[in-house]
């Protein structure tokens, strides 16, 4: 019941933002903390729930971002088709990338990802012709307008597009929701727990391992997608190693393998580099030592670590609470 | 055509020697402590950084200075085995992981703070050029190739023949038993920090009179690193030289033969190659999988 209520008031905080708070700036993170919350859901599926770190999600934005881009660009597609190619786009890379890489494990598997990230970089960056290296690729359209009953909607006004990535998030958090809570989910956690034991219970691990990671990462390149559209300007940059790591962090941060976890990781890991805006170089200490800091103590991540504190308030209150958490 | 193969084999060796003493490091670590220490490459860059202090600044000889970043490396390393790893050492190995970004972030920043953004080229001195049946050998890149083998073989004969060689060797073989022996773990963890950041100062002294020190540099080091490792097998010390030499061989080739910005694509190629042949990596001969 409190569940409810407390996914009520996010809801209806989410949808009073724009209004509540009209700096254009702060609609700007909004929107940006909301892509990363895509990217970092993603990661979540592979890294919380199935126990594989990738370190290519920033890779797999930037394939979505590119695709999504180009196809509107200079194949002349509506945006809307385009938007929704893109995650498939990604996918089949990742089908290619993924089938040698989780043949192995570990340590291992985390190491090929990352590998892999730089390629796609290397790739952007280099292949002029078509991505327009490290310059970028300008004039990238915004989704075309829609009309809902006589009123049309612009996707060129900001508030607009933050009500749409708001959206594109409920309907990835309804999708990965369901998909934990089916049985393929409950196989993934399987593999998370014990890989040998579930392999030894007659699951063809490999086929689950590989979709969580084409999942993942066309979440990722779904993200990548709205992010294109948004800014209509991309470069190789946001999609370098670095980002990837910020989406690990924003799952750490927040609390892996848990629904809302990446959610407040991928919030804080928006806001935070801007409200400590002292120096960039010292910025990015202090987030290194607090990163440090958050993983010796508090392990689990933030949200199961306040779950955890609300919980044993309410029990002191009445004892029955723990169940309902 | 041949006297092009050997010159590009000569200098294929002198970056894949250099990869060997990053990965070296590694290796040793991710063999005792199961950590993926992704701060390894800056904290050679840091040593990198030192030694041009100590020979720009206090007017060291340079291998004195190099001595000297070394010890000063030794030291760093066994700083972040104490604050930063030794606390997670029982949490699951993703900790030990994020712990190791975070440490990047820390001391990849702390460089640019002490050290400034200029690029720096360590000044050696070593102008000459040898010409040997048209091979043409710098005389810094022979002697590059003559300290990484000095190291190693150094590093060799402290796993092979030493007490404290013996039990790291233990440790990393069957911790628990190496426990019951009476083996102090701790001292261990510590003597391996000290050691492998050690070796990683001396690679990033290396790339400085080499290449450059500049911010960024460290990345691209830290994972041609963990590129050798895949290729010659988490943990194992022979697969780190031989893995590292494969490296610099191919990539040397790959950049004068097919094309130099595609070079470290076609090394991450290599090593996706051997993990779908050879999973556990060239010099292992158990599948761990």
């Amino acid at each position: 019941m409190s569940r409810i209520v407390l996914l009520a008031a996010v809801a209806a905080a989410a949808l009073a933002f724009p209004h509540l708070v009209t700096a254009n700036y702060f609609i700007h993170l909004a929107v940006l903390a909301i892509i990363w919350m895509i990217v970092a859901q993603g990661t979540n599926v592979i890294q919380g729930y199935t126990g594989y770190v990738s370190i290519a999600q920033g890779g797999f934005m930037g394939i979505g971002a590119y695709s999504s881009a180009l196809l509107s660009l200079d194949a002349g597609f509506p945006v809307w088709i385009a938007m929704l190619v893109a995650p498939l786009a990604t996918a089949v890379a990742a089908i290619i990338a993924g089938y040698p890489s989780l043949r192995v494990k570990g340590h291992y598997f985390a190491i090929v990802t990352l590998a892999m990230n730089m390629v796609i970089f290397i790739v952007l960056v280099n292949w002029i012709p078509v991505t327009g290296g490290e310059a970028g690729t300008s004039g990238i359209p915004a989704p075309e307008p829609i009309s809902i009953g006589g009123l049309e909607i612009s996707f060129e006004r900001r508030v607009n597009y933050y009500y749409l990535v708001l959206v594109a998030l409920a309907l990835v958090m309804l999708l990965v929701t369901a998909v934990v809570r089916s049985r393929v989910g409950l196989v993934l956690q399987a593999i998370r727990q014990n890989e040998t034991f579930a392999e030894a219970a007659g699951v063809a691990c490999w086929r689950y391992k590989l979709f969580s990671f084409v999942f993942s990462a066309s979440l990722a390149g779904f993200a990548g997608a709205l992010y294109a559209h948004y800014l209509s300007f991309i470069s190789p940059a946001p999609f370098s190693v670095d980002h990837s790591l910020n989406a690990i962090l924003a799952v750490i941060l927040g609390g892996s393998g848990t629904l809302a976890g990446p959610l407040v990781g991928a919030a804080l890991t928006t806001a935070l580099p801007e409200m400590l805006r002292i120096a960039e170089t010292f910025r990015l200490i202090i987030y290194g030592v607090g990163l440090v800091l958050v993983v010796i103590f508090l392990p689990r991540g933030l949200v199961p670590w306040v779950a955890d504190l609300v919980g044993r308030f309410a029990g002191r209150r009445k004892d029955a609470g723990a169940e309902n958490r | 055509m041949l006297v092009d193969l050997i010159q590009q084999l000569f200098n294929g060796l002198v970056i894949g020697s250099i990869y060997t003493l990053v990965a070296l490091g590694l290796t040793i670590i991710f063999g005792i402590l199961g950590i993926a220490h992704f701060a390894h490459g800056s904290v050679a860059m840091f040593g990198g950084y030192i030694t041009y202090f100590f020979i720009a600044s206090l007017g060291f000889g340079l291998f004195p200075s190099m001595a000297a970043a070394m010890a000063v490396g030794a030291l760093l390393g066994v700083g972040l085995e104490r604050i930063a790893y030794y606390p997670v050492r029982n949490a699951p190995p993703i900790n030990a992981f994020i712990i190791a970004l975070g440490l990047t972030l820390i001391i990849e920043k702390s460089n640019l703070i002490l050290f400034g953004v200029d690029q720096i080229i360590i000044p050696t001195g070593f102008t000459r050029v040898f010409n040997v049946g048209g091979v043409t050998l710098p005389e810094l890149r022979v002697y590059i190739l003559a300290i990484a083998a000095v190291l190693v073989i150094g590093l060799t004969i402290l796993i092979q023949r030493t007490w404290m060689g013996m039990a790291v060797r233990a440790v990393a073989q069957n911790r628990p038993a190496a426990v019951l022996m009476g083996i102090n773990v701790n001292a261990v963890s510590m003597f391996v920090f000290a050691l492998s950041s050690a070796l990683g100062v001396a690679a990033g002294v290396l790339v400085g009179a080499l290449f450059a020190i500049a911010p960024g540099v460290s990345g691209g080091l830290v994972v041609k690193g963990f590129a050798v490792l895949i290729l010659g097998g988490l943990g194992s010390i022979p697969g780190a030289i031989v893995g590292g030499l494969v490296l610099g061989v191919s990539e040397t080739f790959a950049s004068a033969f097919i094309s130099s910005a595609y070079k470290d694509v076609i090394a991450f190629l290599l090593m996706i190659g051997v993990l779908l042949v050879k999973p556990e990596g060239l010099m292992r001969r158990s599948a761990a999988r």
